[in-house]
């Protein structure tokens, strides 16, 4: 499939070639930076929901290609306040730019904006469906962390998902990512938010069983990489149950200390108490340069979707 | 000799709908018909196959292909006979499409087809029991959660 003017929108859109052309594309982009890549060319963000490093990452891609950024960072200063809908806002932004990134909160609203605009829409969360371009950064992560051992290299590599399974959409879009590569996964859910049956069902169905490991100090000592998702207090209908779950996941120095030496510990970002501050400066945390790799990630699927990738790995014209 | 009693009224000329689960019976026959159509409707029959089942005999009208997919998604695994002068001329399992469009809400309150006006598209999953997938919130559901509209 070409990928000149193709949109953003789902993992279970893309094959292990396609990921694997991304991640090398961005690995190129981070090595020779390319700033005049996207001349041009005209971004439009429309976050519908708030954002720190979605939108901080993709206007970042943006500008360090050489290219420019309009955008809405909140919805009350937009038409939508004034009962616009998804279908005539994209239809209205795809006259004024090259490419949309759209977060909105209703699930489906980045598949019915690629449905109308004429011009790419890149996903960047949509309700509690899918944030694909958080998925490529996790593979990247993953993929520097450990060259060669997603395609297959030495053992298989044991990737841990902990906390908030049920509602969290980056563990899920991840799950679905990681059936494409020969890795071991497990999984420490939170009792009450545990993986939804169907992703369990895909993914065995992929050849990839999920194994259920008993608590944090188990995942700790038996994984290359533990991926920490954040507990959200609305999940919880009884607060006092919210503040004994909150105590008893979390990961600190302590916990670390019989953990294989090569572990690193990812998360999406903010956390709020599962990752202790005192594992900052340990070497298994990782999830500061995760953040960062949202950069190099975010310019590859940007210059793939405005047809400039094979200029970008190119002779540089 | 045996002797088999008919359940329901034999019909001159129309559509006969068998084995329907027995509790989707009422629904079939509502989907079907219109004020003023002569039906015949079943529920709670005996069956060897389902223990017990629905059936639908409507005179004198044939289905839509829309209308079949309706009822496709309703009651999965039926059977639909077109009937002509008392005469079985076709007999089929209703068919299965590989999509349903526009016919049913996703049950997703939060999906974008419950807060736009957007044309909702349910891809199958599973045909039996039938499963289906949102093309917009990419949630999976039993058929039977689906509401038609």
């Amino acid at each position: 499939m070409s990928w000149a003017g193709r949109h953003i929108i789902s993992i279970a859109d893309f094959s292990t070639e396609d990921m694997l052309h991304i991640l090398d594309l961005a690995a190129s982009l981070e090595r020779q930076p390319r700033p005049d890549l996207l001349a041009g060319r005209l971004m439009a963000t429309l976050f519908f929901e708030s954002s720190t490093r979605t939108r901080l990452s993709f206007e970042a891609a943006m500008s360090k290609l050489g290219g420019q950024v309009i955008g809405v960072t909140d919805a009350l200063s937009s038409s939508a306040r004034k009962g616009e809908t998804i279908a005539d806002t994209i239809r209205m932004v795809d006259q004024y730019a090259d490419v949309i990134v759209l977060r909105h909160s209703h699930e489906g609203s980045a598949r019915l904006a690629s449905d109308v605009s004429r011009v790419p829409i890149i996903n960047g969360g949509d309700g509690a469906n899918q944030h694909p371009t958080q998925t490529f950064l996790d593979l990247y992560t993953i993929a520097k962390l450990f060259p060669d051992r997603l395609q297959g290299a030495g053992a298989p590599l044991r990737i841990t998902v902990a906390g908030d399974l049920r509602y969290g959409r980056t563990v899920h879009s991840l799950l679905t990512a990681l059936t494409h590569f020969p890795v071991c996964m497990q999984m420490v859910p939170v009792p009450g938010l545990e993986m939804p049956g169907h992703c369990l069902d895909e993914a065995q169905m992929a050849g990839c069983p999920v194994q259920l490991l008993p608590d944090l100090e188990t995942a700790v000592a038996q994984s290359d990489v533990l991926y920490m998702t954040r507990l959200q207090r609305e999940r919880f209908p009884d607060p006092l149950e919210f503040e004994h779950v909150k105590s008893a996941y979390r990961v600190d120095a302590a916990m670390l200390r019989s953990a294989a030496p090569q572990l690193r510990i990812l998360h999406p970002l903010p956390r709020v108490n599962e990752i202790a501050v005192d594992v900052d400066t340990t070497p298994h945390a990782a999830y500061v340069p995760q953040a960062g790799n949202g950069v190099p990630v975010r310019q590859a699927l940007l210059a793939l979707v405005l047809g400039r990738a094979e200029v970008a790995v190119g002779s540089g014209a | 000799m045996s002797h088999r009693v008919r359940q329901v009224e034999a019909i001159e000329a129309g559509t006969v709908i068998d084995h329907i689960p027995s509790d989707r019976a009422l629904e079939v026959a509502h989907l079907l018909t219109a004020p003023g159509d002569q039906f015949f409707l079943g529920a709670h029959l005996r069956s060897d196959n389902m223990g017990h089942k629905g059936v639908v005999k409507i005179a004198n009208k044939e289905l839509s292909p829309s209308t079949i997919s309706r009822l496709a998604l309703i009651a999965p695994g039926a059977t639909m006979s077109i009937i002509r002068d008392y005469v079985v001329v076709s007999k089929d399992p209703v068919p299965m499409p590989d999509r349903f469009t526009a016919i049913a809400r996703c049950p997703n309150s939060n999906c974008v087809t419950n807060h736009e006006t957007v044309t909702t598209d349910f891809l199958v999953v599973r045909p039996s029991p039938l499963e289906v997938r949102c093309r917009f919130c990419e949630r999976s559901f039993p058929a039977s959660e689906l509401v038609l509209t």
